[in-house]
């Protein structure tokens, strides 16, 4: 209960911060613009010349399977790997450690809190223009799309701050993260369906991003397609079974980086 | 001149030899980052598959694309990784020992540090364009036309981000400030060419530069198109110098902010 409250509270305090910055709100937008936006234009355009779909798939679904994965990114959950990394460089992580709450607990929930102000400024104006050009997708009419989404969402959330906790606690055994940083950021950006959908992958990488972590972070994206209605449960359990999977290892490798840390302070 | 190229060669020869001294960081830095780069590889031939060939675009120009944007990152962030901090130093007030320098101000900023993983885009975009010369088959006047266009999109990605980091003198929180123009920049020059047209390629060849880099070269390459190694190489050196007079303008708007790191 108390570490619920601390987290909420650490959320809180990033939140108001993030407001008291504006100009990072503008960075993030122009990033999302500089992403999504010329994407999106392009692919329109692609869809033009494929008279409309592609694969079976049209521009709409497309369009929001997409506008979901940058999205989501803006959250920038990913960081958590940096910021375990300059702990440990650092020595804070000897600080941190000696804290009244868990120090993976804090580092997440301190993730959160850093991206939940963009994602939610450019989460909902996004959407809202993206409905307005585009129209909404056509699952989205459906009773389970709502409590189905937030679900996949949470899960998608928790399963990200996992992954990349994994390779951020690396830190205490190799110098530099960031070669393993980038490999698996770029196998979630490619499984996760960012500059292609996932309905445009060919057969077998469509199964990497359905039985891998990476592809289940980001099952947000597989809302919108028509398959959701009959799959929604079988994605939401590959999830579930990942965020166990993965707690297990972050708990293991946790415990055994605590033993690697030796204060030398004064 | 002679001296200024001298100084910036030995500042680089002793940047990487610092850097090499963590061997295995200096080797997974290089490798990381040219399996990083595969990952925008393999989505543009996924999506080539799934669309099919747009404007002519097909995966080997795509492999070129990479190729150009890789290469011309690898060299100005590698040998000038010092421009990236350009907004660190300038917060922290460390830009004071810049200032203070008897060399040419640019390249004293760019020299002060070495991106490692740049050596890997370095390779990755040799070996890319390597491949895409074997793929298209060019004749001798097409490697020429391939090594001119190097040096020309360099030029162009050398100016692009000395003119971004030159917004580090305006900002108060220009880190992310910077960070995001730059990404407005380098994003749609790692796109698929082909789907550029109209009022998108006037853009982002006139106002944002990201198509000079990759985009306009594969396609001067294919055509061996005089026209358009003309046009690049106009542009080229248009911004390079509007990108130096920007830089000298924002550095004289440089106030110091010292937090005691005079000469760190």
């Amino acid at each position: 209960m108390k570490q619920t409250r601390l987290a909420q509270k650490i959320i809180r305090t990033q939140f108001k911060d993030r407001i008291y910055y504006p100009s990072r709100l503008v960075v993030d937008t122009i990033r999302v613009i500089a992403r999504c936006g010329i994407l999106l234009i392009l692919y329109s355009y692609v869809f033009e010349l494929n008279n409309g779909t592609i694969n079976g798939v049209s521009y709409v679904t497309a369009a929001w399977s997409m506008f979901f994965y940058f999205a989501f990114s803006v959250l920038v959950l990913r960081h958590i790997s940096q910021a375990i990394m300059e702990d440990v460089r650092r020595g804070t992580v000897e600080i941190l450690f000696s804290k009244p709450i868990s120090y993976l607990s804090y580092r997440m929930a301190f993730q959160v809190g850093k991206g939940l102000y963009s994602f939610l400024v450019i989460g909902v104006s996004g959407a809202l223009v993206l409905a307005l050009l585009v129209g909404f997708p056509v699952t989205a009419t459906s009773m389970i799309f709502i409590p189905t989404m937030i679900v996949t969402f949470v899960l998608g959330v928790i399963l990200s701050l996992l992954l990349y906790s994994i390779i951020g606690l690396l830190a205490f055994w190799i110098e530099d993260i960031n070669p393993i940083f980038w490999t698996v950021d770029k196998a979630v950006m490619i499984l996760g369906g960012s500059y292609l959908p996932v309905a445009l992958f060919p057969t077998y990488v469509y199964a990497l991003a359905l039985y891998s972590p990476f592809g289940a972070t980001q099952f947000i994206t597989h809302t919108v397609y028509h398959t959701w209605q009959t799959e929604w449960y079988f994605k939401i359990g590959m999830q579930v079974f990942w965020v166990i999977a993965l707690g297990a290892i972050v708990h293991i490798v946790f415990q055994r980086a605590k033993q690697k840390v030796s204060v030398n302070g004064g | 001149m002679i001296n200024e190229l001298y100084f910036a060669l030995y500042a680089i020869k002793k940047n990487v030899q610092s850097n090499a001294e963590l061997r295995t960081s200096f080797i997974a830095n290089i490798i990381g980052m040219m399996i990083n780069n595969t990952s925008f590889l393999i989505i543009w031939i996924f999506f080539i598959r799934s669309v099919g060939i747009i404007n002519g675009w097909t995966a080997a120009d795509i492999l070129g694309l990479q190729g150009f944007s890789a290469l011309c990152f690898g060299i100005v962030f590698s040998a000038g990784g010092g421009i990236r901090h350009t907004a660190e130093y300038v917060s922290s007030g460390s830009f004071d020992r810049f200032l203070l320098s008897p060399k040419n101000l640019l390249l004293r900023l760019a020299t002060s540090s070495f991106g490692v993983s740049a050596v890997g885009d370095m390779l990755f975009g040799v070996a890319c364009l390597a491949i895409y010369a074997t793929l298209l088959h060019t004749t001798p006047y097409q490697v020429a036309f391939i090594c001119v266009l190097v040096i020309l999109s360099t030029m162009v990605f050398l100016a692009a981000v000395v003119t971004v980091y030159s917004a580090s003198f305006l900002f108060v929180d220009s880190n992310t400030v910077v960070d995001g123009l730059f990404e407005l920049f380098l994003t749609p020059a790692l796109f698929h060419g082909g789907a550029f047209r109209g009022g998108m390629r006037f853009i982002f060849t006139f106002v944002i530069p990201s198509l000079l880099i990759g985009t306009l070269p594969v396609e001067a390459v294919r055509n061996a198109s005089l026209e358009k190694l003309l046009l690049i190489t106009l542009l080229s050196f248009a911004w390079l110098l509007i990108s130096f007079k920007l830089f000298y303008a924002g550095v004289r708007k440089y106030e110091s902010s010292n937090f005691m790191t005079f000469g760190s």
